[in-house]
C-alpha cells in the first residue's frame, strides 16, 4: 500500500517536471499520450468495469471534441467559459449523448450492445461530412485558444499543464467512483447482471448510468484534443480510433484501475516513436496486440499487478539468469522479425518494382547495408535470428515457470 | 388460517400453443415453510418464474400481500418484499463473499444511484452484511472470491444474498440440487434456522428433506396442483401417491 502510494507521487511528480527536460516534440507527444490515457480509462470503466464492450466510443469522444470547438468559437475564452474550462462543455456534451445512446444500447448485452454502439458511430461519422454547419465538411473546424487567467496558452508547455491537470482530476475522479456504491453496482453488473436484477436493482437505469459517465469522461478528453490542436476534423469519429481505443486498453488490462492509462500512453508513443521510422507500424501494433492477448490476457499491468500479488518476483541467481536470458532472445527474436518485415516491406513496395530493369534485380539498403532478393543470406538471416530468438524464449521462458519444472 | 402473504388465483402460463401451468389456486401463510413437489416437467421452476417476475403468467392474479404482482418487472417484485434463490448457483463469481453479500444488502438501504459516498464506510450496510455472512455460516471466507468457494458454501451464500433484502418471502429453487448427503444435511439446518419466522416457499426434489422441513406441501402434476396439506396429509392422499410418491419410491 505504502509502495503504491509512493509510486503515485514520483509519478505524478515525474509528469509534472517531464516539460522541463523534454523536447517540444516529446512535449506534443506527451500531451497525446495523456489525452489516449484519459480516453482509454473512460473506456474502461464501461468495457473493464461494467462488462460492455463498445465499438463506438470514438463518437463521444469526437462529440465533446466538436462541442468544445463551437464553444471556443462561441465564447472567445471569454465569459462563462474561459480557456480552462472548456473540457466541462466537452464533458457536458459527452454526457448527453451518452444518456441517450446509452439508453438504447444498453437495452442489450454482450454481442448486439457492442453492434449497437458500433451502429451509433457509423451513423454519426455518415452523416457528419453532410451537416456542414456542425462538423464543418472535409475541412473540419478551427478554432483558438484565448489567454485567460493570466495565461497565454501560446506554448505547449501551458497546454501540457492544462491537459495534466484535466486529466489528473478526471483519472482521480474515476478511481472515487470505484469505491461509491454506484461504482460497486457496476462490478455487479459486469458478473451478473440477472442476479442484480434479482436483488431489486434496476439494471437497465443503472447501464444508462454507467454509460453515461463513460461517455461524459470521453467527452472530456475529446475536449482536450481539439484545445490542443485548435481544430476538430469529422474524421475523429472514425472507426479507428473506437477500435484502438479498444486495442489500447486491453494492452494495458481493462480490470486494473491504471492499466488502460497506461496502455494507452505506451500505445500512443509507440506510435510517435515508430511511425516516423517504418510504414508498416500498424503491422507491429497489431502483431503486439496479438501477443499480449495469447500470452499476456490480463494486460501488461494486469500480469504485473497479478504477479505481484502472487509474489512472483522472488530473486535469485538462477531466476535472475534466466530472466536476462529471456530478454536477450526476445530481443533476437524481435530484430529477426523486424527485419523480416522491413525486407519484405521493401521488395514489395511499388517503388522497388519500378526500380528494376532486367535481370539482376537490384538490392535494397536497409540498416546500412545491401540485400539482395534472391540471396540465402537476405532471407537465412532474419529467419535464423528468429528461430534462435524463439528457441531460447522457449528454454527461457521453462526455466521461469515453477509449474514446468523452472526455479521459484 | 391467516390472512395468505402470497396468493395465486387461476393462474396460467403457455408458450405458443402449449399449456404450461394450467390454472393454479395456492396460499402461502405467513410464517410457514411450504414445499412444492411434483415430478419432472410439472412446471415447478415456471411457476417460480411467475412468482418472481421473470415470466409474465398468461392469466390469473398472484397477490403479495394483497397487491398484485403478476407480470410486474423483476426488481420490483423484489422491492415489494419477494426474494428468491435459482435452481443454478446465480451469484457474482469474480467478487469477495463480503462484496456479493454488500451489493444484495446495499438494495435495502436505497443505495442504487448513489456516487457521493465512499461504500466501505456505509456502517449500517457493513454490520448488516457481518450479520449475514454469520447467519449463513461464511464469516471466515469473506474476503475470498464467490468462484473459489465450494459448491455448498456458493449455495450458502445465495442463501444469504437472498435474506439480504429481509424479504416477507423467500423463494428457493432446489436448493439441495447436486448436494452430497452431508451437505444437504447442513443446508437443511441452515434453512431450518435463517427460516424462523419468515415465510418461505420451497421447490425441493429430496423427499427427506421436503418432508422433515415443510409445515404444508403442494404437489404439482402436470401445470395443476393435485393436492396442498401437511406432510402427513400429502403421505396419505391417494392421488398423490398414485400421482408422484408412487414413481419416485421405487
Amino acid at each position: 500500500m505504502r509502495t503504491k502510494v509512493l509510486l503515485l507521487v514520483l509519478a505524478v511528480a515525474a509528469l509534472v517536471a517531464a516539460p522541463a527536460v523534454l523536447s517540444p516534440g516529446l512535449v506534443n507527444a506527451s500531451i497525446q499520450m495523456l489525452i489516449a490515457a484519459l480516453f482509454a480509462s473512460a473506456f474502461s470503466l464501461l468495457c473493464g468495469q461494467a462488462g460492455m464492450l463498445s465499438f463506438g466510443h470514438s463518437a463521444y469522444f469526437g462529440i465533446g471534441a466538436f462541442a468544445t470547438i463551437h464553444a471556443m468559437n462561441a465564447f472567445n475564452g471569454v465569459g462563462l467559459l474561459p480557456t480552462p474550462l472548456l473540457p466541462l462543455m466537452g464533458g457536458f456534451m459527452g454526457l448527453l449523448s451518452g444518456i441517450a445512446a446509452g439508453w438504447f444500447a444498453t437495452k442489450r448485452t454482450g454481442v448486439y450492445f457492442s453492434m449497437i454502439t458500433l451502429a451509433l458511430a457509423e451513423l454519426l461519422h455518415a452523416l457528419a461530412p453532410h451537416l456542414k454547419e456542425v462538423f464543418g465538411g472535409e475541412a473540419g473546424i478551427s478554432a483558438m485558444r484565448m489567454p485567460a487567467w493570466g495565461f497565454t496558452f501560446g506554448s505547449n508547455v501551458e497546454v501540457y499543464y492544462l491537459t495534466l491537470f484535466w486529466v489528473l482530476l478526471c483519472l482521480v475522479l474515476l478511481y472515487l467512483y470505484t469505491l461509491t456504491p454506484v461504482g460497486r453496482l457496476t462490478l455487479g453488473l459486469r458478473e451478473n447482471t440477472h442476479r442484480l436484477r434479482f436483488l431489486g436493482y434496476n439494471v437497465h437505469r443503472l447501464g444508462v448510468l454507467v454509460f453515461a459517465v463513460s461517455a461524459m469522461f470521453s467527452g472530456v478528453a475529446g475536449a482536450l484534443q481539439a484545445l490542443n490542436i485548435e481544430a476538430a476534423n469529422y474524421v475523429v469519429l472514425d472507426m479507428q480510433l473506437s477500435a484502438s481505443v479498444v486495442l489500447n486498453s486491453y494492452i494495458g488490462g481493462v480490470k486494473v484501475f491504471l492499466g488502460p492509462a497506461i496502455g494507452a500512453a505506451l500505445m500512443s508513443f509507440f506510435g510517435y516513436a515508430v511511425s516516423d521510422l517504418t510504414r508498416s507500424w500498424l503491422l507491429y501494433q497489431g502483431v503486439l496486440f496479438v501477443l499480449v492477448m495469447m500470452f499476456l490476457p490480463d494486460g501488461l499491468v494486469g500480469e504485473f499487478a497479478k504477479r505481484v500479488r502472487e509474489g512472483r518476483f522472488g530473486l535469485g541467481w538462477e531466476r535472475l539468469s534466466a530472466g536476462v536470458l529471456f530478454v536477450v532472445a526476445l530481443g533476437f527474436a524481435i530484430v529477426g522479425f523486424v527485419c523480416m518485415v522491413e525486407l519484405a516491406q521493401r521488395f514489395f513496395s511499388t517503388d522497388y518494382r519500378s526500380m528494376i530493369v532486367g535481370t539482376p534485380w537490384p538490392p535494397v539498403t536497409l540498416f546500412g547495408r545491401e540485400w539482395l532478393p534472391f540471396s540465402a543470406v537476405t532471407w537465412g538471416l532474419p529467419l535464423g535470428l528468429m528461430a534462435v530468438g524463439l528457441g531460447l524464449l522457449n528454454f527461457a521462458s521453462r526455466r521461469l515457470d515453477p509449474e514446468r519444472g523452472g526455479v521459484s | 388460517m391467516s390472512t395468505p402473504v402470497l396468493s395465486l388465483h387461476g393462474v396460467r402460463k403457455s408458450f405458443g400453443p402449449i399449456e404450461i401451468i394450467r390454472g393454479i389456486a395456492l396460499d402461502v401463510v405467513p410464517g410457514e415453510r411450504h414445499a412444492v413437489i411434483g415430478p419432472n416437467g410439472a412446471g415447478k421452476s415456471t411457476l417460480f418464474h411467475l412468482i418472481s417476475g421473470q415470466l409474465t403468467p398468461t392469466a390469473g392474479e398472484i397477490l403479495l400481500d394483497g397487491l398484485p404482482i403478476g407480470g410486474m418487472p423483476p426488481h420490483l417484485v423484489n422491492r415489494q418484499g419477494l426474494a428468491r434463490s435459482f435452481q443454478i448457483t446465480n451469484i457474482f463469481p469474480g467478487l469477495s463473499v463480503f462484496e456479493n453479500l454488500r451489493l444484495a444488502v446495499m438494495r435495502r438501504f436505497g443505495l442504487e444511484f448513489v456516487f457521493w459516498r465512499r461504500a466501505s464506510r456505509l456502517k449500517a450496510v457493513t454490520h448488516l452484511v457481518d450479520e449475514l455472512l454469520a447467519q449463513v455460516r461464511l464469516e471466515k471466507r469473506a474476503g475470498v472470491l464467490a468462484s473459489e468457494l465450494s459448491y455448498s458454501e456458493q449455495r450458502s451464500l445465495e442463501i444469504g444474498m437472498t435474506l439480504a433484502s429481509d424479504p416477507k418471502v423467500i423463494l428457493l429453487d432446489e436448493p439441495m440440487a447436486g448436494m452430497s448427503h452431508e451437505e444437504t444435511e447442513y443446508t437443511v439446518g441452515l434453512i431450518r434456522e435463517i427460516t424462523k419466522g419468515r415465510t418461505l416457499l420451497i421447490v425441493e426434489h429430496d423427499m427427506d428433506v421436503v418432508f422433515s422441513l415443510s409445515d404444508r406441501i403442494s404437489v404439482l402434476v402436470y401445470g395443476q396442483i393435485i393436492a396442498t396439506g401437511t406432510p402427513a396429509e400429502i403421505r396419505g392422499n391417494l392421488a398423490v401417491r398414485e400421482a408422484y410418491l408412487g414413481e419416485e419410491a421405487s
